[in-house]
């Protein structure tokens, strides 16, 4: 009997100690919210100090066929150094000065690259050209420059305020600035991404079939230059043709000059939007639409025209570029080739303000190859700000919703972007590194680290609703931990209390016992006291007669 | 005096382009795009008024020329199609009929049980995985200004989706920080059709945020009336009458967020609206209904946006055709190179050779297209008529050949 409680007892004690010592902790172990431990310390550090490791250093070759200057790198070096410490820079950079080296130039040459190369030539006057087709800088000079020793600060200026003048524009601090403005036209140029789509398309007002020769366009004039410039931005590119549209132009058909309200109330863009499905997150527009004959029969108005061209265009904001064409299409109508060429150098031309490589201010692209090189590394460092910002609000965010989980992969982006940004600022610290195809692949790692950042700032899982708040928890397990508690502790509680009663019943039976006794002792008391029994015999020995 | 002719010019264009700049940027406002997100939250017929509720925001930021790539619908239920409706695939707010909400073209990126609490908050924080197709996201940027707007059955901080789920007051408020903190947003106009409404906007902590709402705590949002021939409330009285103060909003109207405000009195809503403008920076008297609920897009003619003369402009043309024709080259010289290294490398390729070779002379004839660019101007627009007149002759000589062939060919064959 005692054995089998003892089984009770340690069996209900069991279950206790299984509920409360895996149960529980288990219970706990997995509804609690992942976080993964994020280099908090580290992040905070590097957006106090964005640039604090780097020193961006831009390789240039000094070239010298007249006259042989054997100091005259460093010399340069000396001035470059002094100019650009002259005001506060943004990012710490610098030009790497070196003798002209043709091994390491054929070799660049040889796999199509390039370098940044001053090429010093003999003159009667002193002056500078920069080639619209290279990244080679062309310094006049004279004798008297050179026995005055000026030509050392002279090449220095030249590339300073020429040669490298959009770098030192825009990472030059005002006194009282702290970042950079804007690259260029922030109001009108689309956000910078590597992947851009450009949704071309004809507008006919009219049904009348049209047809396009965009094909021979776009190979002659847009596709080489979408090539040259896919290191900076990559376009997807769609043509297309739509009929019975013409954005409303038609409200305008007797407005000789309409403002800039007019144009901006009656032309309705919004339909283009939603015609094409791409996956870029970007999107710039060439529309070139015509207005209907049966409603601008006499063409429209507004349009100013010249011997040239017979259309206007206009520049939306960050949304691409409309032309307007003055007078209706024919029946069956075909636009060729050299119709489309002049429209498409204009899209040319407002494509690189709506990128921002141009500004509205520019009045000449006179070095595309030299800008275009300068806008990369502008857009490395602006890439560098963007993912420093990014995972600083994700740790901002991390510490302000702590039920936010924080998954593995998260962590695993964070970290690989952190990698690659040392990487990258490895690469743009070495001096010996800076040549076309450098740039493009600096360029494309710091797309890459700001795409990592982005993942991990937009993941998934990352989202307070998927979980309970905490104070919710115990509410919301109480369906599963209510039936086993009550179950558990009242089975425990039960099979003590009955082992309490047992002993409570012993405890009776005992005391009944022991009252009997004292009743059957005070009887014979009685008894004795009477005479009717001796002493010495017992109850048990029956009485004898005679 | 040359040089002192050009910084006169200079200045002159400087003052051009700063006046209009100045004039520009008073056009254009802090923001370049505009989003809408407009949330049913309840299911089932007899909550016909809140598809209606949102069907009317819906008509109106279209019509004002927000596209639908840019509007986010989240419609729990269909009454349109419902099988009780007695104008099928019509939703009206009105007695006569007279607007059909439902329309021509809804676009309804989320649908029935899609209109969840976690669908919201994910759409607003963008938090997705990979596979979330671009037309139900809300991507917008530092620029963009958002219209918010949400119907159902709420209470004190919190309002009901889908009679299984609730969405809190913080909720939404933490959402909003962040996509702040991720400058998802320029602006944002939040405004909500519940009872209690206001509740829902009082724990915001965000900057440049306005909201409305149409009742107070413990204060009931009305329906406006019941549709005899329906036989359902039709829509709310805050969104009905907001409805009826926007319909008179054309895109280039100067009414403001106060005037649509002033309008809701307790004699219309029979309830107590609120404002919330604590965190909304600008001014609400020189907010423009448009710059939430419309699109008016800046369309800047070239000289407004160069501010320069035109013979100015005609250097970057220049240096623009002289880009291209050096893009072209170097096409050209990558192609050769390739052709080059492919013969010396890999003499198989015969065939790929033929190509480029071809390839090159195509583009070699463009380069003397491209210099010609200048002269080439005129417009080219040639009909087509002979090409079609030619194309019917030879389907109908081909048809007589062919028809000649079958019949010689019946004979032999007999």
């Amino acid at each position: 009997m005692t054995s089998l409680i003892t089984l009770r007892k340690s069996v209900a004690l069991s279950f206790v100690a299984l509920y409360l010592l895996i149960g529980v902790p288990l219970w706990y172990k997995l509804t609690t919210i992942y976080r993964a431990s994020l280099p908090i310390e580290y992040i905070q550090d590097l957006y106090n100090n964005k640039f604090k490791e780097i020193h961006l250093t831009i390789p240039v070759f000094v070239k010298s066929d007249t006259y042989r200057f054997p100091d005259i790198h460093d010399a340069v070096q000396i001035q470059v150094n002094h100019l650009l410490r002259s005001k506060r820079q943004y990012v710490d950079w610098s030009l790497e000065i070196f003798p002209y080296n043709e091994t390491i130039i054929d070799q660049a040459t040889a796999r199509g690259d390039d370098y940044h190369i001053v090429d010093l030539v003999l003159d009667e006057f002193v002056g500078y050209n920069l080639p619209y087709d290279s990244k080679t800088t062309i310094v006049y000079f004279d004798d008297t420059s050179v026995a005055s020793n000026d030509l050392p600060f002279f090449i220095a200026q030249t590339l300073v305020e020429h040669t490298f003048e959009l770098e030192w524009n825009h990472w030059s601090l005002k006194p009282d600035q702290n970042e950079p403005e804007q690259l260029a036209n922030s109001d009108i140029a689309v956000n910078y991404n590597p992947n851009i789509h450009l949704s071309m398309s004809l507008l006919n007002g009219d049904g009348s079939p049209v047809a396009w020769e965009i094909d021979n366009t776009l190979k002659n004039i847009f596709t080489p230059f979408r090539e040259m410039i896919s290191p900076l931005v990559n376009f997807t590119v769609d043509a297309q043709i739509a009929y019975y549209n013409d954005l409303n132009l038609y409200q305008l058909n007797n407005v000789s000059n309409p403002t800039w309200h007019d144009l901006s109330h009656v032309i309705d863009l919004s339909e283009l939007s939603t015609t094409n499905y791409f996956v870029e997150q970007n999107a710039i527009n060439l529309v070139i639409v015509f207005p209907g004959k049966e409603t601008n029969l006499d063409g429209l108005q507004f349009v100013n025209t010249n011997e040239e061209n017979q259309w206007g265009s206009f520049i939306v904001p960050q949304w691409g570029v409309l032309i307007v064409n003055k007078s209706p299409l024919e029946d069956n109508a075909l636009v060729t080739e050299n119709y489309l060429n002049p429209i498409m150098l204009k899209f040319v031309k407002d494509l690189l303000r709506l990128l921002g490589v141009l500004d509205t201010k520019d009045k000449e692209l006179s070095s595309p190859y030299i800008v275009i090189d300068s806008v990369k590394r502008i857009r490395i460092i602006d890439n560098l700000n963007k993912a420093v910002e990014t995972l600083w609000s994700l740790i901002k965010l991390t510490h302000q919703f702590q039920q936010m989980a924080i998954p593995q992969e998260v962590l695993e982006d964070i970290t690989n972007a952190l990698d690659m940004r040392l990487e990258l600022i490895d690469l743009l610290n070495n001096p010996h590194v800076g040549s076309n195809m450098d740039w493009n692949k600096a360029l494309l790692m710091s797309n890459e680290i700001v795409k990592s950042c982005e993942k991990a700032f937009f993941h998934g899982e990352m989202l307070q609703q998927n979980f309970f708040p905490q104070e919710h928890k115990l509410a919301v397990y109480l369906p599963l931990l209510g039936p086993l508690s009550v179950v558990i502790f009242s089975g425990v509680k039960a099979l003590f209390n009955e082992k309490k009663s047992e002993s409570e019943e012993d405890i009776t039976s005992k005391d009944e016992k022991k009252g009997l006794e004292e009743d059957i002792a005070e009887e014979l008391k009685e008894t004795k006291e009477l005479g009717a029994i001796d002493d010495k015999d017992s109850i048990s020995t029956p009485a004898s007669t005679d | 005096m040359l040089f002192g002719l050009k910084k006169n010019c200079g200045v002159l264009g400087l003052s051009l382009l700063f006046i209009l700049t100045g004039f520009a940027s008073g056009v254009m406002g802090s923001h370049t795009n505009n989003w809408a997100v407009l949330v049913s939250t309840s299911r089932f017929w007899f909550n016909y008024r809140h598809m209606a509720n949102v069907l009317s925001m819906y008509r109106t930021v279209k019509r004002l020329g927000i596209p639908d790539s840019q509007i986010i619908l989240m419609l729990s239920d269909d009454v349109a199609c419902n099988s009780r409706n007695l104008f099928p695939g019509s939703v009206f707010n009105n007695k006569d009929h007279a607007i059909d909400l439902y329309g021509e073209s809804v676009e309804v990126d989320y649908r029935g049980y899609e209109v969840t609490v976690e669908n919201f908050i994910r759409l607003l924080t963008d938090r997705w995985s990979e596979d979330q197709p671009k037309s139900k996201r809300l991507l917008t940027d530092e620029n963009s200004n958002i219209f918010i707007y949400m119907t159902g059955h709420g209470g004190d901080d919190f309002l009901k989706f889908q009679d299984a789920e609730e969405i809190a007051s913080e909720d939404i408020a933490d959402a909003f920080a962040q996509m702040y903190e991720k400058k998802r947003y320029n602006e944002i106009l939040f405004m909500i059709d519940t009872c209690q409404a206001n509740t829902m906007f009082s724990k915001f902590y965000s900057p440049n945020i306005l909201a409305v709402g149409s009742s107070e705590l413990d204060e009931s949002s009305y329906s406006h009336h019941s549709d005899v021939e329906i036989g359902v409330a039709v829509i709310d009285r805050f969104t009905y009458y907001t409805l009826e103060y926007l319909e008179q909003i054309e895109k280039n109207s100067t009414l403001t967020l106060q005037d649509l405000f002033d309008s809701y009195t307790f004699e219309k809503v029979h309830s107590h609206t609120g404002v919330r403008t604590d965190l909304f920076q600008r001014d609400v008297k020189d907010v423009l209904i448009t710059d939430f609920f419309g699109n008016v897009q800046n369309i800047l003619p070239e000289g407004d946006v160069i501010g320069s003369p035109a013979e100015i402009d005609e250097e970057l043309d220049n240096d623009i055709k002289a880009l291209v024709q050096l893009a072209l080259e170097r096409k050209l010289q990558h192609a050769i190179n390739n052709t080059a290294n492919g013969a010396a490398t890999a003499p198989e390729k015969e065939e790929e050779e033929t190509n480029e070779t071809q390839f090159k002379t195509v583009s070699v004839e463009n380069i003397n297209k491209l210099d010609n660019l200048k002269s080439s101007n005129d417009l080219n627009v040639s009909s087509n008529k002979w090409n079609h007149i030619l194309v019917a002759l030879s389907c109908v000589v081909m048809f007589t050949i062919l028809h000649t062939m079958g019949k010689k060919l019946d004979i032999a064959t007999a």
